[in-house]
């Protein structure tokens, strides 16, 4: 069972089965402290068991097709449910937010995808679904949660700071230049989560991708040249999801006449 | 009006219904003119759209129908930008960006830098009773006085004022009413404010707007006896039938 020296150990239902008592000692800490999740906790047990086999079911079906198609049909449809999952998290709709979630992730994400895959692993082909799969996730998470932070971050602030921002625009400024320090804002809230993962990269907890490479074999010293490649990947698509989100979604809080639309607030 | 400065002409504005908000009428059919050099005062009950119309002259707010002139043009003719400068707003709680006082003062939009040198900035604050060496901790009356130096320096025709007092105590209340009736006798600035302030509605004179449910329910100068007391308590309190 665990006897592997070289490569991948294979785990057995049986093993699976024992890890969900892991599970069932969250479950009894909720009902002995009358915490109420257990219905919750079962539900999402039970999801992150389908969800993940089915993944897994896909992604050996598209690893064994290696046709670049599906590989691109795979990253469409991370990027439309991310895109639902970044939106989703809004306080408030704004109008036209799928469209702008979208293009930012998608930016992001392919800018930051075609110059590790295009620049820096190079794998042969291009689109080898065993690199550009999981990488495409990686990045694509990172640009989620940041644009998901910086359109919360915007939207509390311009409902917060209105005065400021009208302020600003009844001393002359245009629209962008009255909300620019909210933007600024916004972006920070977004990024300092991610440079400051950067700091303690490694010391405090090993990343999940390390982790899951010297688990199934590689040597620490490759997973750690891909970690370094990873948390710079992450940083800029961290960047980039933030800035065109927040830059897109900042747009429809404005009019032509330089005007807050307070009604969106 | 021989030379009116706006001109307010039919002027509605609706907020369309939107998710959990029903539609309402803001404001409906007003037209006024207001002169040049004048005063001009908005009273009301809340919500009776006083605000909305000071927010419709310098085009934070954007009406559903009809025209407001500045200097005989359509507004939506003018560059907002250039018209919130000539007609410069002060909001009901001052708001003072990050930084000292001068630097508050000198604030401007990075096209459009502010030329202006040491010794206008100190006639500002001279202008709005404030002396340089003692700002440090800003009262709220000191605060309001900041933000209309700040548009002063921007040599404004005209001040739009949205509860400049509402926010202060009574000593710092008057200490504005002071400024804002000092400004309008030596600059010769068309003032118009929004305001539940007796004192301050009598110093300026000028034309009062009474406003019920965004519709002009009367018109009248103020002059020396032009409204007596109880009648400007009742615009004041809203209750006028």
């Amino acid at each position: 069972m665990t006897s592997a020296v070289f490569g991948v150990s294979e785990l057995s239902w049986w093993r699976l089965t024992l890890a969900l008592l892991l599970v069932l000692v969250v479950a009894a800490i909720s009902l002995r402290e009358r915490l109420g999740l257990e219905r919750d906790l079962v539900i999402g047990a039970v999801r992150a068991i389908v969800q993940l086999y089915l993944v897994g079911l896909i992604l050996a079906a598209v690893f064994s097709a290696a046709r670049w198609y599906w590989v691109l049909l795979i990253l469409g449809v991370m990027v439309a449910i991310a895109t639902h999952a970044a939106v989703s998290r809004l306080g408030k709709p704004i109008p036209g937010v799928y469209w702008i979630a979208a293009t930012a992730l998608t930016l992001s994400t392919a800018a930051t995808l075609a110059y590790v895959i295009g620049v820096v692993i190079e794998p042969r082909p291009w689109w080898e679904p065993q690199y550009l799969v999981p990488i495409a996730g990686m990045i694509l998470g990172n640009s989620m949660t940041s644009a998901a932070l910086a359109g919360d971050r915007l939207q509390s602030d311009l409902f917060a700071r209105r005065d400021e921002v009208e302020a600003r625009l009844a001393l002359g400024f245009s629209g962008r230049e009255a909300v620019q320090p909210l933007v600024r804002a916004a972006l920070r809230a977004a990024m300092i989560p991610t440079v400051n993962g950067m700091m303690t990269v490694g010391v405090v907890q090993l990343p999940g991708m390390m982790t899951g490479q010297i688990l199934a074999g590689a040597s620490p010293l490759t997973a750690i040249r891909y970690q370094i490649v990873v948390v710079f990947m992450m940083a800029v698509a961290t960047a980039l999801g933030s800035l065109v989100f927040a830059r897109l979604a900042v747009g429809r809080y404005l009019t032509p006449a330089h005007q807050l639309k307070r009604y969106l607030l | 009006m021989q030379d009116a400065i706006f001109q307010i002409q039919h002027l509605s504005l609706v907020y369309r219904a939107r998710r959990g908000h029903p539609a309402a009428t803001i404001l409906d059919d007003i037209s006024v003119d207001i002169e040049r050099g004048s005063a001009l005062t908005l009273v009301g009950p809340s919500g009776s759209g006083k605000s909305s119309l000071l927010r419709c002259l310098n085009r934070l707010e954007e009406p559903t129908a009809g025209v407001v002139r500045f200097g005989g043009r359509p507004i939506t003719e003018l560059d907002p930008r250039e018209l919130r400068r000539r007609a410069a707003l002060v909001q009901q709680t001052a708001v003072l960006f990050e930084g000292t006082v001068r630097d508050n003062l000198m604030v401007h939009a990075p096209g459009a830098p502010l030329d202006v040198s040491e010794n206008r900035l100190n006639e500002a604050l001279t202008e709005v009773g404030l002396d340089v060496a003692l700002l440090a901790m800003l009262s709220g009356g000191e605060r309001q006085r900041v933000t209309i130096a700040r548009a002063l320096l921007r040599d404004p025709q005209a001040l739009l004022l949205d509860e400049p007092t509402s926010a202060l105590d009574p000593p710092n209340t008057m200490l504005v009413v002071d400024t804002i009736c000092r400004l309008r006798d030596t600059r010769g600035l068309t003032i118009v404010a929004v305001t539940h302030t007796p004192e301050l509605v009598r110093r300026l004179g000028g034309v009062l707007l009474y406003l019920v449910k965004g519709r002009v329910q009367a018109y009248e100068p103020l002059h020396d006896g032009g409204v007596i007391d109880e009648r400007l308590q009742a615009f004041l309190s809203g209750t006028l039938p």
